[in-house]
């Protein structure tokens, strides 16, 4: 009798193979075989002209922990500092900017709120050079903003707020702004005010209303909006390449600088390792978070 | 089981249908069931009883592991729903949300092939036979729940299936809205003199509206028969207890008609064989005030109100019997009523022995 | 919300106007710019436009860019809606196992999870390694569609589920119960009501593909120079030009064009045959 019971959940099984199956083995074929390869390629060593030979070794690892022919050197410890303090710094402003936008947006209409929330998300969709290359002629050294902080004695005359670690915390946080805004407006438009109406009673000042009756309700919003902000920053590419210069290199475009210029696949492969390695932290921690706190995830596959 | 009566078109013989998910306990166990051309035949039961699975095995929509269907002397083996002629009102009424209301209700002409002016035609009648001709172009997001439940009803009928199956089709209406449509719907059904079977889990929907109720429980079917049968002689506790409320008792037989229960011994009017469990339904119960009580009279004890529940026509009373047990009858409101009882009062009981009936457990 | 009371909503305002003007402040500098008078041509200037629509190289990206978007997109809403159909019609409601139930949404949520740096990275190994043993996929136009499928299917499949598994699970039974076969259900019934998250899927698509850089930069060939990466390429060569504002104006406001008929469209979509609601 259970023979039925399989055949069908065969057949359904099947279908979802046939439909499903093309797109997913597309992804398997073209990205998780590729990133595959390449996480191997990081035990290999590296050929003269950058590209990976045997014998497999782990000295690609020692490279990325700052050991080289010249002795140890604290520039990759930097880097990777410099790439988690930006990204951190990066998602504290969106957060701090996000939180008046996106309760101004739901204290609107409710038909007007769909607009606003859109031009809030417009400038996400151009393109990221685009994007970056606006700020490169706001921040450049004969921008009038530059000028500004200049006779302010913010920066020594005659440089700009562009190349730097300033410019790429700019960059990085307008890039991302619109990350942090819509996971925290889908948390925010369902927020249950009734309980804010409850805490009013028991909390007379604003703050204190804020903290304990509407600010947990946005948390789960919060942690996606952490993720979809923080893991992006990290690994960003674009932003520190145009706006940053040597002196604020993040960890992209230590990357990429192993499969462009000086081509050393190993090393690449080992600080992507590295890379991923931080990314998949991030995903655990909010992964935890969020079932602690037992956010809903709204329409996940 | 003559071959002749479910060769009909509309009758429904069902044998041995069983319905197992991934290998836990039956959904349906080993039904047997015939329903008969043209009539209202309800499944009865709690949810989770297997009433709604059945029905979807009836449309097409789940094939059973065991057994066999056959509808108007067809076996449904291997038909697909879509090949069925059977039409289904969902409980969630399932209205296509692309379509507007004339279009939904054609929905299923147009997939069997009948040309566009047929098609107008027929569903420009079945829109006025449910009076929802006014709605032909709105969207269904736009109509009240009792207008969708006229769609969904008039999308099954305009293709004059062979039988109307129904999803507790009523559940998320208002009560006043409910009663309007339960009629409505038996009008139709005795008009077009389809078959319909109707799911419900509401005992009293169940009764006002079937010719035959089928009472299912865990899988099972307990009881089959037409409403008056199953509401005055329920087979067992569960029948008894899911059809309104009764008062029951185990028993010891004393002799071949006295039978001794918690409340004391009762002359019975069926023949008794052994210990069972004995019934009687709270209407059946006469009261009277206390210094009509005769010492000594058959069936008849004293006790006191408790409890009244004005329930409008009649009033519920909860009565503590002189033995300590309690029993519940109903007294009609009318003008014959003797009178009625206020908490407290003593009254006498009279449990008249035609009206007690066996049940199993 | 009338909830909140009416001096912070004052004050969120307040707060709001300068971060609106902040996100379209460096866009309307690109866009002032690229009409910036210069010693030739005092007052408001369209030579940067005249020199972009003369300059083959600009057209040839531009035409490379079109291409790469739009059929990058038709194949990326295949397969995604195809993802997103099957899996919310035919994956069991609940648990599957590690095989059916789990592993599809991994596999799905990694392109939009992993940083494009890796991503793109990732690709230009592959490829190589494939052109190197095989001769195949030579770095060009062809890895970056494939690349931009691979990005893209996964957002159109989260799009297109998302309406999917939003509907009344009796629809499908409805419409086989209305003797549709399985193929007129899928005419009659799954096309025209997942038509709106197809549409919106394809847009999201396009804008997805237009908007990346990381990617495409790793997986182009020198004969595939795209707009993004041919602003990039000159921005590095020579800073900023008259000509790149110009180009980057115009990017904006078709992404903003295209923003615009994506909204309207999926709202007017939404109004006409807005989900009814669940019954309890």
């Amino acid at each position: 009798m259970s023979t039925m019971v399989q055949s069908e959940a065969r057949s359904r099984a099947w279908r979802l193979w046939l439909t499903s199956g093309p797109g997913l083995f597309w992804i398997i074929l073209f990205l998780l075989l590729p990133s595959g390869i390449m996480l191997g390629i990081a035990f290999f060593t590296n050929s003269d002209f950058g590209s990976p030979v045997l014998p497999l070794s782990l000295s690609s690892f020692s490279q990325v922990a700052g050991f080289g022919i010249l002795g140890w050197t604290s520039a990759n410890f930097t880097v990777l500092i410099r790439s988690l303090l930006q990204a951190g710094i990066a998602t504290t402003m969106t957060i701090l900017l996000a939180y008046p936008l996106v309760f101004f947006i739901v204290s609107r209409p409710a038909n007007l709120r769909p607009v606003l929330l859109l031009f809030a998300i417009v400038p996400s969709w151009t393109n990221q050079v685009v994007r970056t290359y606006a700020w490169m002629q706001l921040l450049n050294p004969f921008a009038p903003v530059s000028h500004l902080a200049q006779s302010l004695g913010l920066i020594p005359p005659h440089l700009g707020l562009m190349p730097g670690n300033f410019a790429v915390f700019i960059g990085l946080t307008y890039n991302y702004l619109p990350y942090m805004v819509v996971p925290l407006y889908a948390a925010v438009e369902k927020l249950d005010w009734t309980l804010v109406e409850a805490g009013r009673d028991l909390y007379a000042s604003g703050p204190k209303l804020f903290f304990n009756a509407v600010f947990p309700q946005t948390v789960p919003g919060l942690l996606s909006g952490i993720i979809l902000v923080g893991i992006p920053a990290f690994g960003d590419y674009v932003v520190p390449q145009l706006l940053g210069g040597d002196k604020a290199m993040m960890l992209g475009s230590l990357i990429a600088s192993q499969f462009t210029f000086s081509p050393d696949w190993p090393y690449g492969a080992a600080l992507t390792i590295i890379m991923l390695v931080f990314t998949c932290i991030g995903l655990v921690v909010f992964r935890r978070l969020t079932q602690r706190l037992g956010g809903g995830e709204g329409a996940m596959l | 089981m003559s071959a002749s009566v479910s060769a009909k078109r509309g009758a429904i013989s069902l044998t041995g249908i069983t319905r197992i998910f991934a290998g836990t306990i039956p959904a349906v166990d080993h039904i047997d069931l015939e329903i008969q051309a043209g009539e209202f035949f309800t499944l009865l039961g709690p949810s989770g009883c297997g009433k709604t699975t059945l029905l979807r095995m009836i449309a097409g929509f789940e094939a059973p592991d065991e057994g066999r269907i056959v509808i108007s002397g067809r076996e449904m083996q291997g038909v697909p729903a879509h090949k069925r002629a059977v039409n289904t009102v969902f409980q969630s009424y399932a209205l296509f949300p692309h379509l507007n209301v004339e279009q939904n209700i054609g929905f299923g002409l147009k997939m069997q092939g009948v040309k566009a002016a047929e098609r107008k035609k027929r569903v420009d009648a079945i829109m006025d036979m449910m009076q929802i001709g006014q709605f032909a172009t709105r969207s269904a997001a736009q109509l009240s729940g009792g207008q969708r439940q006229r769609v969904a009803l008039a999308r099954a009928l305009v293709n004059e299936p062979e039988v109307v199956l129904l999803d507790e089709p009523l559940s998320a209406l208002d009560a006043k809205l409910r009663a309007e449509l339960q009629i409505e719907l038996l009008r139709m059904q005795k008009r077009l003199g389809m078959t319909f079977v109707f799911v419900t889990h509401d005992q009293h929907e169940a009764l006002v509206m079937s010719d035959r109720i089928a009472v299912m429980s865990k899988g099972r079917i307990q009881q089959v028969g037409p409403v008056l049968d199953v509401y005055e002689k329920p087979k067992n506790v569960f029948v008894a207890e899911f059809l309104g409320l009764s008062n029951i008792w185990a028993f010891e037989p004393v002799s071949a008609h006295e039978a001794r229960t918690a409340i004391g011994v009762l002359n019975i009017g069926e023949n008794l064989t052994g210990p069972g469990m004995a019934m009687i339904r709270p209407e059946k119960i006469w009261l009277y005030s206390d210094n009509a009580f005769e010492a000594g009279r058959p069936n008849m004890f004293l006790g006191k109100i408790c409890e009244a529940i004005y329930m409008g026509a009649s009033t519920q009373y909860r009565i503590e019997l002189q033995c300590g047990q309690f029993l519940t009858a109903y007294d009609t409101n009318n003008q014959a009523a003797e009178r009625s009882w206020r908490p407290g009062e003593a009254v006498a009981v009279e449990l008249k022995p035609e009206n007690i009936m066996l049940v199993e457990a | 919300m009338s909830n909140i009371p009416r001096g912070i909503r004052r004050g969120l305002f307040g707060v709001s106007l300068p971060v609106y003007a902040l996100l379209y402040l460096p866009l309307s500098v690109i866009a002032i710019f690229s009409f910036a008078p210069s010693l030739h041509h005092p007052g408001v200037n369209l030579a940067a436009y005249g020199e972009l629509f003369n300059d083959a190289t600009v057209l040839a990206a531009l035409r490379r860019s079109i291409t790469l978007a739009f059929g990058s997109a038709i194949l990326g809403t295949a397969l995604g809606t195809l993802m997103g159909f099957g899996l919310s019609r035919f994956r069991p409601a609940k648990g599957g196992g590690f095989w059916v139930g789990a592993l599809p949404s991994l596999i799905i949520y990694t392109p939009i999870i992993m940083p494009s740096l890796v991503f793109g990275i990732s690709e230009l190994i592959f490829f190589n390694l494939v052109h190197e043993y095989t001769g195949l996929l030579s770095a060009g136009l062809l890895t970056m569609g494939i690349a931009h499928v691979t990005f893209q299917s996964p957002y159109v499949a989260l799009v297109v589920y998302a309406r999917l598994t939003g509907l009344d699970p009796n629809l499908f039974e409805a419409s086989h119960d209305l003797y549709a076969n399985p193929i007129k259900s899928f005419l009659y019934l799954t096309i025209p009501v997942v038509r709106p998250a197809l549409i919106g899927g394809f847009l999201l698509a396009i804008t997805l593909s237009i908007d990346d850089f990381t990617i495409s930069f790793f997986t182009a060939g020198p004969g595939s120079v795209t707009l993004p990466i041919y602003i990039y390429s000159a921005i590095a060569r020579k800073g900023s030009s008259p000509e790149i504002n110009a180009l980057g104006s115009l990017m904006i406001a078709t992404v903003i064009g295209v923003a615009l008929l994506y909204y309207f469209v999926t709202r007017r979509q939404q109004q006409r045959s807005r989900q009814i609601p669940a019954v309890a």
